[in-house]
């Protein structure tokens, strides 16, 4: 295909555009309608999948060896030798699904807890040596979240393991709600990337229309649909990007006011920086803009441009 | 050059066929007329030619090519060695003289230079090269369809089909196109005609295929229109 044909498909897109302003106008910005609460959804997505991967890398099994001083039935009131804590620290670190493990001794235990409270350091003195009420503890993290629950009972079986606790429950309910939340996302994303497939080739269709006799003299004289269409797909390409434009640099803006303030009233809160997304925020929906365009364009023109 | 062979037309929701099992041929550099009441079938046969429909049944062959077998794809590259010219001239209102010739090369990706060397050429065998940046709405009618023929020719085809190219002109005009096309056809291509202009029949004296209700009813040589309409 020749440049001169590309810059004739230009030419015609950018005339049939300019010849029907007002349409051109309104489908750009319906698409930036829709494009926009498409990028804030998107954003959203963004910021939960970060906050739920977040917490979800707090999710620590926390394992309690046997001692004498606990009550659990499996203990028997039996003291563990060091030789039996070290072989359940390396059966723990054996099972499948396992990243991290910890082994704290109880004696360390008790030296983290006089350094996170020092005014508690002089009445936590006299529980040094024996008298130490605290366990030897296994902290294990794992690779996958939604395993938590079968490590945590693999570990549990191991003999000299008195409890295990994981926030049971807790971590059931986040990975509802952040698995609906991927799901109800990527709804919306295809309903309102329909909806904008749909206006486009609407206004493409009317293009079509605007110009069909043009169309049927360029069949008679011998022009291939690629080249009748094309102009018209560049057409639908066009007003995708321009939408797309304005609802990337509206959502990037309003991003990056967001968050700082956000960060001031919630500085709790996991959010992404607008440095590390707007980027590829404004670039995917540019792109997304040009295929929705190109997939309307060619709806329309399948429809109503049959030889 | 043309062979129709037992070709029948039936459009979808009719009863009666537009052609009825015609056959006929017309040679490389043939004049000829297709005369006929309204309806008879004419211009269903002048849109199988140029391949906007296809036959029902029966077989129509192009210099050899099947017209049926041809694949879509392939149309395009058909109608450029077809010039076709309508009553209603079929320009582009808001254009002028030569961005309407010029068009049938640039939507073909003619090279701008071959643009600019044959639309001059062209309008200038049709008599318009003073007229080259009016606008074609500005035109009279008889201009107009001088500008047609002139977009029809301008890529020199081997067949010219023209269908009742005359019929919104006045007789003056109509003799000036009908000239036009006897001088395209003196040029080398076939020329097919289909017309109700009687008295311009009559005058030249080319091959005379009559239609009618679909069927090939006279086929002369030096022939006549031979309806009183």
């Amino acid at each position: 295909m020749s440049i001169r044909g590309w810059a004739n498909a230009f030419r015609d897109a950018l005339r049939s555009m300019t010849q029907s302003g007002l349409m051109s106008l309104a489908s750009t910005l319906s698409v930036a309608i829709s494009l926009l609460v498409l990028a804030v959804v998107m954003l959203l997505a963004v910021n939960l999948e970060f906050m739920a991967t977040s917490v979800e890398q707090q999710v620590e099994i926390r394992t309690y060896l046997c001692a004498a001083s606990r009550e659990e039935t499996q203990c028997n009131k039996q003291e563990l030798t060091e030789d039996q804590k070290q072989s359940i620290v390396a059966r723990v670190r054996a099972l499948p699904n396992v990243k991290e493990v910890q082994y704290v001794t109880k004696h360390q235990a008790l030296e983290e807890l006089k350094k996170s409270d020092p005014t508690q350091a002089e009445a936590l003195q006299g529980f040094e040596g024996s008298e130490n009420p605290l366990s030897d503890e296994i902290y294990v993290k794992v690779v996958e979240v939604e395993q938590v629950k079968v490590v945590a009972d693999a570990i549990k079986a191991l003999p000299g393991v008195a409890k295990v606790q994981y926030g049971q429950g807790d971590v059931e309910k986040l990975l509802v709600i952040t698995n609906a939340i991927r799901i109800g996302g990527l709804g919306l994303v295809l309903l309102l990337g329909a909806a904008t497939i749909l206006t486009l080739s609407n206004t493409i269709r009317l293009s079509v229309y605007a110009r069909r006799r043009e169309i049927s003299i360029m069949k008679l004289v011998g022009a291939t649909d690629w080249y009748i269409r094309r102009p018209f797909m560049l057409e639908g390409v066009f007003l995708g990007i321009f939408g797309a434009a304005i609802a990337g640099g509206t959502t990037a803006y309003g991003y990056d006011r967001l968050i700082p303030y956000l960060q001031q009233t919630t500085p709790f809160l996991p959010l992404v920086q607008p440095v590390a997304v707007i980027t590829n925020l404004i670039l995917g929906l540019l792109a997304l803009g040009a295929v929705l365009g190109a997939v309307g364009s060619l709806i329309s023109l399948r429809r109503f441009l049959k030889v | 050059m043309i062979q129709l062979v037992n070709v029948t037309k039936v459009y979808p929701n009719t009863h009666t066929p537009s052609l009825n099992g015609v056959s006929l041929r017309v040679e490389r550099g043939e004049f000829v007329f297709l005369v006929g009441p309204s309806g008879a079938g004419k211009s269903s046969l002048m849109k199988l030619l140029y391949r906007e429909e296809l036959p029902t049944s029966g077989r129509i062959l192009l210099d050899g090519k099947d017209l049926s077998k041809l694949p879509d794809r392939s149309v395009p590259y058909l109608r450029r060695s077809l010039g076709v010219i309508f009553q209603d001239f079929k320009l582009l209102p808001d254009r002028t003289v030569f961005e309407n010739v010029a068009f049938a090369l640039e939507c073909t990706d003619v090279p701008r230079r071959e643009i600019i060397r044959r639309v001059p050429a062209a309008l200038e065998l049709v008599g318009l090269r003073h007229k080259t940046h009016s606008r074609s709405s500005e035109l009279s009618g008889g201009e107009q369809q001088r500008v047609a023929v002139a977009r029809a020719i301008v890529r020199n085809p081997v067949l010219v089909v023209a269908d009742e190219p005359t019929g919104n002109l006045d007789p003056e005009n109509s003799w000036a196109i009908m000239k036009l096309l006897q001088e395209i056809n003196q040029m080398g291509a076939t020329v097919v005609v289909a017309t109700h202009a009687k008295n311009i029949v009559n005058a030249m004296k080319k091959r005379v295929i009559a239609i009618e209700r679909g069927r090939v009813v006279r086929d002369e040589q030096r022939g006549t229109y031979g309806y009183e309409h």
